[in-house]
């Protein structure tokens, strides 16, 4: 047989196979050492997530490779990554996202790792619970954050006004108004942004009714009184010159240096914990954080802790258990801890905060302060919302609350109005 | 007096013997679907394939993650029948186009006009004036537009000379599309550089002559500038309304893409691309974006089917 084909066809031949069968190896030898990151999140985020990748690979041999984009441009990216079947082996999620993502078979259950490839022994149990989809594990939360209101202390201090430790509520935002005019601050500042369309917002004054924005089944969980309540609510703190303008808080089209806090229009502005550190990078006066504002003082359950996002594995990985190792390496290694601090909110593993705690700044201290103080005012964790949640939020909430501001509608109609919008957008799909 | 006679816009007269003519006529048509190449390489490899896919896709309900699912012409059906935005976004467009076109046009024939009358540093100017049309679409301008007309932006600033408060423009929903319209006429740089070659094509003797016989410069205008520009008109007037039926970069960025103040700058594109990548519903971004060029077209076919009556071709 080597005869009828001469020697050196077999040769080549043989040459060839083993060539083919190297490249073949190398081909799934590289595939193994090479894991492909996605995430939203500005540059401060990218620098420290490439420095902690970096440190992983030192460690394990396997690269990471890094993408980032901003919020909108995030999803886009990733859904189009997902309907490519290329989408990277690890990626970021939005609690707003994951049971769509995970419904949908886009991103892969993590339970078969646990124990072995990833780690979860020092984790807060809370945190665990919020990744979770139907019973499963699809995320694994990167911090636990609340919404917290930024408040500008300068101004505070210069009407004479020291907020109570507990939280101030609607109420007294009355108060405060009438003692920011007399103290004629600068250019008018009033007390806090128009927060009528916040979503957050809304949520928050829900639950510290013993409502909620939706129901397990992703429901509406309000009513249409409920939503006239809020809205009128607002038109007197609008009226009464408490809250700004109309024209004002449309100004706020999302970046953070259009927000009112930053822009020097109002002295609250409610967000997230884990923002502190964002805001006052824009602002020279001292920033600190207090609760949302409270129907009434000693109202409890308006809060809750948050996974801020979380980390996924997208069920087209080809190396899933490499994935779970970068993710397991993520939340627990001290070293990478240190290089990416309370950047994505308060780490979930107890050991980790405790070798985080002394290396962070006064700021990043506030920050982890006030999400482990929040005491009676923390409730437990709503059900993850639905599919159409965001589109809710932006397109309905959003819009009615600026027809209500700049007096296009009553705020008697605009509750109605929402429950309407919102129901049919929530059996939309 | 020289008489000033270019080619160009006019075309060609006849009296030529007839084989020349044809022979010429097929490398003239060689050379123009040589120069069509590049673009139809681009458009058969590039753009059919994904073209044909959106005119699928607009029949269906797609939303990326899962595959496209059939549902007949339920979409199209859904944008008359069951969607106010849609509407919103149509009004807002037509508004835009009504107001910014003409406007537009006006100004550029303006301004056209006043750089043909043979002025010292001609190409300067020219250069000048049509610097905002390339940087129109752009970020920084949409930008710069933000600061001029907050409520304590250049805008108002100047109007508190006068002890006149000007609202925040762009921020409130009476005056936010308006001020898209003025930077719309802003960018008049495209059409006035079009403008400005038609008219060095009109020949001087004819105004000669109009003034010989005591035509004012108003008669000089209507009776002679409009005319032998209508061509020239009907040109700027097509490719400026589809390009303003398309605007989406200025409400994109200077709304951060949510079309508000109460949705005064959801544009037809900026809702469409909302549809599509902030709600995930492809199918009927592209059953919006087949209804877009439904609408584009039938303006052309209308400007086209009119303009016989009003374009004038010969001298």
């Amino acid at each position: 047989m080597i005869d009828l084909i001469g020697r050196r066809r077999f040769l080549e031949i043989v040459g060839l196979t083993a060539l083919a069968a190297n490249l073949n190896g190398a081909i799934a030898h590289a595939a193994t050492e090479r894991l492909r990151l996605i995430f939203w999140g500005g540059q401060a985020r990218a620098d420290k997530t490439g420095k902690a990748s970096k440190l992983f690979t030192n460690q394990n041999g396997v690269t990471v490779q890094n993408e980032f984009l901003a919020w909108n441009d995030y999803w886009t990216k990733l859904a189009t990554q997902i309907a490519g079947g290329n989408a990277p082996d690890v990626v970021q999620m939005d609690y707003r996202y994951i049971a769509e993502y995970a419904a949908r078979n886009a991103i892969a259950p993590l339970d078969e790792f646990i124990g072995k490839e990833l780690d979860l022994s020092g984790f807060d149990n809370d945190q665990i619970e919020g990744g979770k989809v139907s019973g499963k594990l699809y995320g694994i939360s990167l911090g636990a954050n609340s919404v917290a209101t930024m408040v500008n202390t300068a101004v505070f201090d210069k009407a004479g006004i020291k907020l109570p430790v507990g939280g101030f509520t609607y109420d007294q935002l009355y108060e405060y108004a009438d003692v920011f005019k007399q103290a004629g601050l600068p250019n008018g500042i009033r007390v806090i942004m128009d927060a009528s369309g916040s979503e957050p917002v809304l949520e928050n004054w829900l639950r510290q009714r013993k409502k909620a924005l939706y129901t397990v089944d992703g429901q509406l969980a309000f009513s249409a009184d409920d939503a006239t309540e809020w809205f009128i609510l607002w038109s007197k703190l609008r009226e009464a010159g408490v809250c700004v303008t109309a024209e004002d808080n449309a100004l706020a089209t999302g970046p953070m240096e259009s927000t009112m806090i930053v822009s020097g229009k109002a002295a609250l502005q409610p967000d997230n914990s884990n923002l502190l550190v964002a805001y006052q990078s824009l602002m020279q006066d001292p920033l600190a954080l207090a609760p949302y504002p409270l129907i009434s003082s000693g109202a409890s359950g308006g809060q809750y802790r948050k996974p801020s996002m979380f980390f996924s594995i997208a069920n087209s990985s080809g190396s899933k258990s490499q994935a779970a190792e970068f993710l397991s390496f993520f939340v627990n290694d001290l070293e990478a801890a240190k290089l990416l601090g309370t950047e994505r909110g308060i780490p979930c593993s107890e050991p980790v905060r405790e070798a985080l705690a002394p290396t962070l700044s006064a700021l990043e201290r506030a920050g982890l302060e006030y999400v482990s103080g929040l005491g009676d005012i923390l409730g437990p964790i709503p059900p993850s919302p639905p599919t159409a949640a965001g589109e809710v939020s932006q397109s309905v909430l959003a819009n009615i609350s600026q027809q209500v501001a700049f007096g296009m509608e009553k705020p008697e109609n605009a509750g109605p109005m929402l429950v309407q919008q919102a129901t049919e957008l929530l059996s939309r799909r | 007096m020289t008489v000033l006679k270019s080619p160009g816009a006019v075309a060609p007269r006849g009296g030529m013997v007839r084989a020349k003519a044809s022979r010429q006529y097929s490398s003239t048509q060689r050379a123009a679907y040589l120069f069509l190449l590049p673009w139809a390489i681009g458009f058969l490899c590039l753009s059919l394939g994904p073209i044909l896919w959106s005119l699928y896709l607009s029949f269906t309900d797609f939303d990326l993650l899962t595959a496209p699912d059939w549902v007949g012409p339920a979409n199209y059906v859904r944008m008359f029948t069951a969607d106010p935005k849609f509407m919103i976004s149509v009004r807002i467009t037509f508004v835009y186009v009504l107001f910014s076109v003409p406007l537009k046009l006006a100004f550029a024939l303006a301004v056209a006009m006043l750089l043909n009358r043979g002025i010292r540093g001609l190409p300067l100017y020219r250069a000048l004036f049509y610097l905002p049309s390339l940087l129109g679409a752009s970020v920084a301008i949409a930008v710069l537009w933000r600061q001029l007309f907050a409520g304590n932006g250049l805008v108002n600033r100047f109007l508190a000379q006068f002890g006149i408060e000007g609202p925040s423009w762009i921020s409130n929903p009476n005056y936010s599309l308006w001020t898209l319209i003025i930077l719309a006429v802003w960018q008049f740089g495209s059409p006035m550089i079009v403008f400005l070659a038609g008219l060095r094509q009109i020949p001087a003797d004819v105004y000669e002559a109009a003034r010989v016989d005591g035509a004012g410069r108003w008669r000089q205008f209507a009776r002679i500038t409009v005319p032998l520009l209508t061509p020239v008109i009907f040109f700027n007037a097509i490719i400026q309304t589809i390009d303003a039926f398309k605007t989406f970069t200025p409400a994109f960025i200077i709304s951060n893409g949510s079309g508000n103040p109460v949705n005064s700058l959801l544009f037809y594109t900026l809702y469409l691309y909302q549809e599509a990548f902030g709600y995930f519903r492809m199918g009927y971004a592209s059953a919006l974006a087949w209804m877009l060029l439904i609408i584009i077209a039938l303006f052309t076919a209308f400007a086209f089917l009119t303009s016989r009556y009003w374009v004038h071709y010969d001298e």
